[in-house]
């Protein structure tokens, strides 16, 4: 199976202490790794104002990771365990590698077209347009 | 009809023959109220409308300013390949203060867009960066 690419959000109460937090997001590395997948990435954006209350609270402590998987089991063990967390209060997984697949044939696609643009259209579009104004206009005048 | 329609005519090529390139507006404040004057739909597609057509050149820019002008999808001035759920300061401003997701007519945003940009919005709701709709 090919490899898959998921971030993995979660916010945790924000008076949860540094090294409880440290401590979640080790058992997360753990589990992830332990099912035959990688961290790619892991970056605490620390606390942060909720857009809405989330248990009465208007702040959380953000936590980011990136994991590569070939099995889609691990994103079930990584929900499980957060879901049983105590000081998790949300998270989210979204599977990203289709839609960087697609950035990259997008970026590819534009490349390509940008090196052989400024030979057809260019001169075609631009030259033309000038002129005819000028004529008509001349032509009328006298 | 064709008696009013005949006095028209020489009028406005007088006055663009005469004025055309030294003064554009006087030129265009006269052909305006003969164009209104008599039904302007006859005048129109007869011969004044393209030989008027210099002295109605300031009237239609004129006109230029009414119509509204072109917005274009963000995203594209960007191009942009990938919208990041992540960043909701980028997708801030294509929601409602009520937390609503502004249609393509209000931001401009081109379908595919558009498209990408309601998937990125819904994700960032789901993890609190955006509102599902405003507080109290």
């Amino acid at each position: 199976m090919e490899e898959r690419l998921y971030d993995l959000i979660f916010i945790l109460r924000p008076d949860t202490p540094e090294p409880e937090i440290d401590k979640v997001i080790a058992t997360i590395e753990h589990a992830t790794t332990e099912k035959g997948a990688k961290v790619e990435k892991t970056d605490k954006w620390g606390r942060r104002r909720m857009a809405y209350r989330v248990q009465r609270l208007r702040e959380g402590f953000y936590v980011y990771m990136v994991i590569r998987s070939s099995n889609g089991d691990v994103v079930k063990e990584l929900e499980r365990r957060l879901k049983v967390a105590d000081p998790v209060m949300k998270y989210l997984t979204v599977r990203l590698d289709e839609e960087l697949k697609r950035q990259e044939k997008l970026k590819k696609h534009r490349e390509r077209r940008a090196a052989r643009r400024p030979r057809k259209t260019v001169p075609g579009a631009a030259t033309p347009a000038a002129p005819t104004g000028g004529p008509e206009r001349a032509t009328a005048t006298s | 009809m064709a008696e009013e329609h005949a006095p028209q005519q020489p009028a406005p090529v007088a006055a663009s023959s005469v004025p055309a390139a030294p003064s554009g507006p006087p030129a265009g404040a006269p052909s305006g109220p003969s164009g209104p004057s008599g039904p302007p739909r006859f005048g129109g597609p007869g011969g004044p409308r393209p030989q008027g057509g210099r002295p109605g050149g300031p009237a239609k820019r004129g006109k230029r300013n009414f119509v509204r002008k072109k917005k274009v999808c963000r995203f594209c001035v960007d191009k942009a390949d990938f919208i990041d759920y992540k960043r909701a300061e980028i997708l801030a401003p294509f929601i409602q203060e009520r937390g609503k997701i502004l249609p393509r007519r209000m931001t401009g945003t081109c379908a595919r867009h558009q498209r990408w940009l309601t998937v990125a919005i819904k994700r960032a709701q789901n993890i609190a960066l955006l509102p599902f709709a405003a507080e109290l």
